[in-house]
């Protein structure tokens, strides 16, 4: 490819990407665009450009790139990232990118028509649905928390975790944009998305944790992360409600104010996510459990005390009357 | 207290653009501070006036750049009267500049076919014991959001779940209670510990500091 010959950001000219076919912008972020794109063999991609000049200094340009050629070769290992199929460019220069696989669209799937696509995500669904199912958070939540934890075992941390960059590909949930991907507590620079972005910043695997939480809390209770930790005033029917209220404590675990009260790691929260679904904890049978467990020690302990004051008094008694 | 289609995540970029406008001004922390303090104020109130969510946001923004330049003046001269009052009239006359600016574009739309002088003033800001009221009710609203807000960070959420069913939506104790497998001695709790906790940082906001210019 020719850097040289890419153009402007956002002038709408596509830039060249080796060996595809940029046909339309799909999207504009702050670091760069997404094109929907063909390969020579007329297969349908995403592509994503990153522009040097996004950035005020070349170091983090150059360390976004760096993030991309490590997490490459590992979204292929793992079902819950995107694929990234290849990466050009050259950070010395104009941009780079990295080619994707590309999400389903939101009215026909896997069957694209380029005109007319538009990408299916997480936070789509949740503007078109307002509140998910439980159940369907946890097949949300898990493949995503286990992506994180296959991520965070190999050094990298997502750093941008939210409904924006969760697709759909064959409607199953993956995680995307690895262009915050980094290495852990490489960088201490203030990046991610207001509300999903701990009290203690961001660059660790509990900041990803604490995301993917805020995550769930706006797809169950329809509500913004920022007005966490308030739950609906409308909770629904009585088993929508228990399964809401229950859900909450697991949401409560990911993202406590102290990161040491949160999860340890993200497969600790992917084995809750799997758990509650299995077998959903009641705090109010837990309670009745205590309850019953209390009365029997109670009524052991009333027991033992009986059992030695019997004895005490059998010995004294001995004592007394030897005969 | 806001019941409009602009959420606070909506006004982030807002508070980066003004927070980078305010640049040559010290200690941004504070004017960030600020700024989260009293937007919704703002906001509101210039809502109440009848602009509609972009020239309110102009308000918003307006009226902190006008409090960020005369804030040495309001500080030495204190026939200013107080901060409430002060912010008030800034916030009106950034008003009274929307309007203005709204009839203007509206008479070079229609190609200056009158001559008569625009009735803005009548029209749309309320009238002056109207908009006291408003201005008093919205101020107190405020001071409870701002101040509910600075507190949830810094209590468990289980507790503020229980006070925000209990105090916030008003639920009774028992529905509280038993929705969140908890007792009702925990709500009560929950409510005198954090309610304590809400009322002190309303004091805190009202002797607050002002940022420095």
């Amino acid at each position: 490819m020719n850097p040289s010959s890419a153009s402007p950001e956002g002038t709408g000219a596509p830039p060249v990407v080796a060996e595809h076919q940029l046909i339309r912008r799909i999207g504009v972020g702050s670091g760069g665009e997404v094109w929907l794109a063909r390969n020579a063999l007329g297969t349908y991609r995403a592509v994503k450009i990153i522009f040097r000049k996004s950035f005020e200094w070349q170091k983090p340009f150059e360390d976004e790139f760096q993030g991309v050629l490590r997490f490459e070769p590992l979204s292929r290992q793992h079902d819950g990232l995107v694929d990234v199929l290849q990466v050009g460019g050259n950070p010395q220069a104009d941009y780079f990118y990295y080619v994707m696989e590309l999400g389903d669209d939101i009215h026909t799937g896997q069957t694209i028509h380029p005109d007319f696509y538009q990408p299916r995500t997480l936070a789509h669904d949740r503007a078109e649905r307002h509140r998910l199912p439980i159940g369907e958070c946890i097949r949300l939540g898990a493949p995503i928390a286990s992506a994180l934890g296959f991520l965070h075992r190999h050094g990298l941390i997502h750093r941008d975790v939210k409904p924006a960059n969760i697709i759909f590909v064959n409607g199953f949930p993956k995680l995307a944009d690895a262009g915050l991907v980094t290495e852990m507590f490489k960088t201490r620079s203030r990046v991610g998305t207001d509300g999903f972005i701990p009290p203690e910043g961001p660059g660790t695997a509990r900041a990803d944790i604490y995301a993917l939480g805020k995550v769930l809390y706006e797809i169950s209770t329809g509500k913004d992360r920022l007005e966490y930790p308030e739950l609906p005033a409308d909770l629904g029917n009585a088993a929508a409600t228990r399964d809401l209220v229950l859900f909450n404590k697991l949401i409560l675990d990911a993202c406590r104010t102290n990161p040491r009260e949160r999860y340890r790691d993200a497969d600790e929260m992917m084995s809750a996510l799997l758990a509650f679904q299995f077998c959903p904890r009641d705090p109010r049978r837990e309670k009745i459990n205590q309850t019953v467990i209390g009365m029997i020690i109670y009524l052991g302990l009333l027991f033992a005390t009986g059992v030695v004051t019997f004895m005490i008094w059998r010995i004294l008694r001995l004592l007394r009357h030897p005969d | 207290m806001m019941n409009t289609m602009t959420s606070a995540e909506d006004f982030i970029p807002t508070r980066y653009s003004l927070l980078s406008r305010l640049q040559n001004w010290d200690d941004q922390d504070s004017w960030k501070e600020f700024f989260d303090t009293y937007w919704r104020l703002l906001y509101s109130f210039a809502l109440k006036s009848g602009l509609t969510d972009a020239e309110a946001q102009d308000v918003v923004q307006e009226t902190i750049i006008a409090v960020a330049k005369n804030i040495q003046k309001f500080r030495r001269d204190r026939e200013l009267g107080s901060f409430k009052g002060w912010l008030r009239n800034l916030t009106r006359w950034r008003i009274a500049d929307q309007l203005r600016k709204r009839t203007r574009v509206s008479q070079e739309d229609t190609c200056a076919a009158t001559n008569d002088a625009p009735d803005w003033e009548a029209a749309e800001i309320p009238a002056s014991a109207e908009a006291e009221l408003v201005w008093e009710n919205e101020w107190r609203a405020n001071l409870m959001k701002v101040a509910l807000e600075n507190v949830r960070h810094r209590v468990k959420e289980e507790p503020f779940q229980m006070f925000d069913f209990y105090v916030v939506k008003g639920w009774p104790v028992a529905r509280v209670a038993r929705t969140l497998g908890v007792n009702a001695g925990q709500v009560y709790l929950a409510k005198f510990r954090i309610g304590a906790l809400v009322k002190k940082e309303i004091r805190r906001l009202e002797n607050s500091e002002l940022p420095a210019a």
